[in-house]
């Protein structure tokens, strides 16, 4: 009797100490590899990345290195101040619900580059986690009482209405032209990118991608010589370097999640799936920079016009290129 | 020297109050800002809201009007932060002295909230921008 | 019109006036008082036609002069309208703002600093003096010290 009271207790020992292994492993993957030390300091290192090439585009220097973590770091050093009507709840929780999710988004699409850990449906998970930050936005902007900011939620609403829905589409098109799998490790297997379609849809995507991250020509929401910073207007200090971080780690998961659906991933062997994979992660972000340089900022209604209308048609014909080439088996349409 | 200092010095923000110039001083300011001085060098950038700000450069002798807004706009600067007047009439009144609607240059607004406040001078009617920027660097090197 | 047609032209409403100088061959000055003013503005701005430019307020030491400066391209003449206001404790003038719209700002800036009262001008609030500057303090007149 005292024997099976004994095997129980080591089962249950065993059990706890399993999931106090796997807590700590969960731990490690969110907080430091592939989570948010690894993510922040890649976004920090990209960012810089940007300025130093738009610097060279425009026949300049530049800043030095380690200047987006000096920009945070002096950030954290800077006292916090909240406008005496704001919500302060949502005021203070809008940035760490934007930092949480796309903490999360790219602890998965690392994860599942890794280690190929994906589950059906993590595509559309993936979406999900990508508007959060931008409704993060919206919400921590309208909770600061300033008008500046009411007037930058306004178009800051609008242009995630007119760029989901191209996203979306181009999403589509690629889960048609990949046989109807929602897994991304499967996806990542394929190219869509080589066919018409898949090309069309790529091109939208990135300039939804640049859209999202707040970059020129559809920098709307920040336009700062219009609107005196739009709706990060009232944020300062703590709260503020923690938009700055979670912009810099979209930096590092948008292009990612673009690599992983439409170029065919990181690969499986080590070595060479990385250098393709960063280079495919570079080459995203090298034409991110060279339409940000090239471009200059567009209305809200030119945006609206040019997601609804223009990209919503390119699209259709996409997705029923995308179509006739998966029933009749032609690979390049 | 604490870390908030050093990486004040290693990042300004600059934020640009004008509180009744006549103008020279605001447009030796934006030419400071394009690519041919590249100021983002030394990490400075130009930012939309004083909140976000740690230097502001005030030009402009301080009208009656504008006293309570430079109050108003430096006390929404989250500290630490440097004032700099850049021009003759920020640093003291300049040709303006005696005029009717003068209250006094900018230390002396400034002070009347905050009697320890950073503040740098630059002078010149208008400072050229490589004054400008030689007045930013030294005076962030005395901090 | 050349300068010499010019001359004549203004010459018409001479009875309106005290005095036409000529300073040099493209400067004229019409003198008149203030209760005449409107009558030659309007015929300055309307009859010759000249190009109106500024207004400005002058506090001389027995008077206030009004001056309207008017331009004529062809020649590249200026003509300045001189409105003596004798009453120095309430001073008044026609407003020329009814046909003359783009004089409105102008006339509020001499009302602000000098005191100046313009009749008939649709608007007369404060334009740049501080909203907490006391009324009936005029800074630009001659007695007010710093």
């Amino acid at each position: 009797m005292g024997a099976i009271f004994e095997e129980r207790r080591e089962e249950k020992d065993k059990d706890m100490s399993e999931t106090l292994q796997n807590l700590f492993r969960l731990l490690f993957w969110i907080l430091i590899f592939p989570g948010f030390l690894f993510t922040a300091c890649f976004g920090l290192i990209a960012s810089w990345i940007v300025r130093k090439v738009s610097a060279l585009v425009q026949w300049r220097v530049g800043p030095p290195f380690f200047q987006p973590f000096y920009d945070v770091i002096k950030l954290m050093g800077k006292e916090t101040l909240i406008p005496q009507e704001a919500q302060r709840t949502v005021f203070m929780g809008a940035p760490l619900v934007g930092l949480a999710g796309v903490l999360l988004l790219s602890t998965m699409l690392w994860r599942i580059t890794i280690d190929q850990t994906a589950f059906v449906g993590d595509i559309i998970v993936a979406i999900y986690l990508m508007t959060l930050p931008s409704l993060a936005l919206i919400f921590g902007s309208s909770a600061s009482a300033s008008p500046h900011a009411a007037v930058g939620t306004g178009r800051e609403m609008k242009l995630v209405m007119s760029y989901e829905l191209p996203l979306v589409l181009a999403f589509i098109v690629v889960i048609i032209k990949t046989g109807g799998q929602l897994s991304l490790a499967a996806i990542a297997q394929q190219t869509p990118a080589l066919s018409i379609s898949g090309m069309l849809a790529f091109l939208i995507t990135l300039l939804c991608i640049q859209a999202k991250l707040g970059f020129v020509p559809f920098d709307i929401a920040e336009a700062e010589t219009e609107l005196g910073s739009g709706v990060l207007m009232e944020y300062s200090g703590a709260l503020l370097a923690v938009w700055k971080v979670t912009q810099a780690m979209m930096l590092v998961a948008l292009p990612l999640f673009l690599v992983m659906v439409f170029l065919g991933g990181f690969g499986t062997s080590l070595w060479t799936g990385l250098l393709t994979g960063v280079g495919k992660y570079v080459l995203i972000v090298v034409l991110l920079i060279l339409i940000k340089n090239t471009n200059p900022r567009v209305r809200i209604d030119q945006a609206m016009k040019f997601f609804w209308f223009y990209c919503g048609i390119a699209l259709a014909v996409a997705i029923i290129l995308a179509l006739v080439g998966n029933t009749y088996g032609i690979g390049w349409l | 020297m604490s870390w908030k200092i050093w990486s004040l010095k290693k990042s300004p923000w600059v934020f640009h109050v004008n509180t009744g110039a006549c103008n020279n001083c605001d447009i030796e300011i934006v030419n400071l800002l394009t690519p041919k001085f590249d100021v983002e060098r030394f990490g400075i950038k130009l930012v939309g809201s004083p909140r976000h700000a740690d230097a502001l450069l005030v030009t402009g002798v301080v009208t009656r009007q504008a006293a309570p807004r430079l109050q108003e706009v430096y006390r929404q600067t989250p500290k630490p932060c440097v004032v700099f007047c850049i021009g003759a009439c920020a640093c003291h009144t300049g040709i303006f002295r005696g005029a009717y609607h003068v209250v006094g240059p900018v230390d002396k607004i400034i002070k009347e909230i905050d009697p320890n406040a950073i503040i740098a001078y630059v002078p010149g009617c208008p400072p050229k921008p490589e004054a400008v920027i030689s007045g930013v660097v030294k005076a962030l090197s005395t901090l | 019109m050349n300068q010499e047609e010019l001359n004549n032209k203004l010459a018409e409403i001479k009875d309106k006036l005290i005095d036409i100088e000529q300073k040099a061959n493209n400067r004229i000055y019409l003198l008149c008082e203030a209760e005449n003013s409107y009558a030659v503005n309007k015929f300055l701005f309307e009859d010759v036609p000249l190009r109106f430019v500024i207004t400005t307020g002058i506090d001389s030491d027995d008077c206030f002069e009004i001056l309207y400066h008017y331009a004529y391209d062809q020649t590249g003449c200026m003509v300045t309208l001189k409105a003596f206001i004798r009453d120095r404790e309430k001073p008044a003038i026609e407003s020329i703002t009814p046909f003359l719209p783009a004089a409105e700002w102008i006339e509020r800036e001499i009302h602000d600093t000098l005191g100046i009262d313009f009749k008939n001008h649709p608007n007369l609030r404060r334009l740049i003096l501080a909203d907490d500057w006391p009324e009936g303090v005029y800074p630009l007149r001659k007695e007010v010290k710093r």
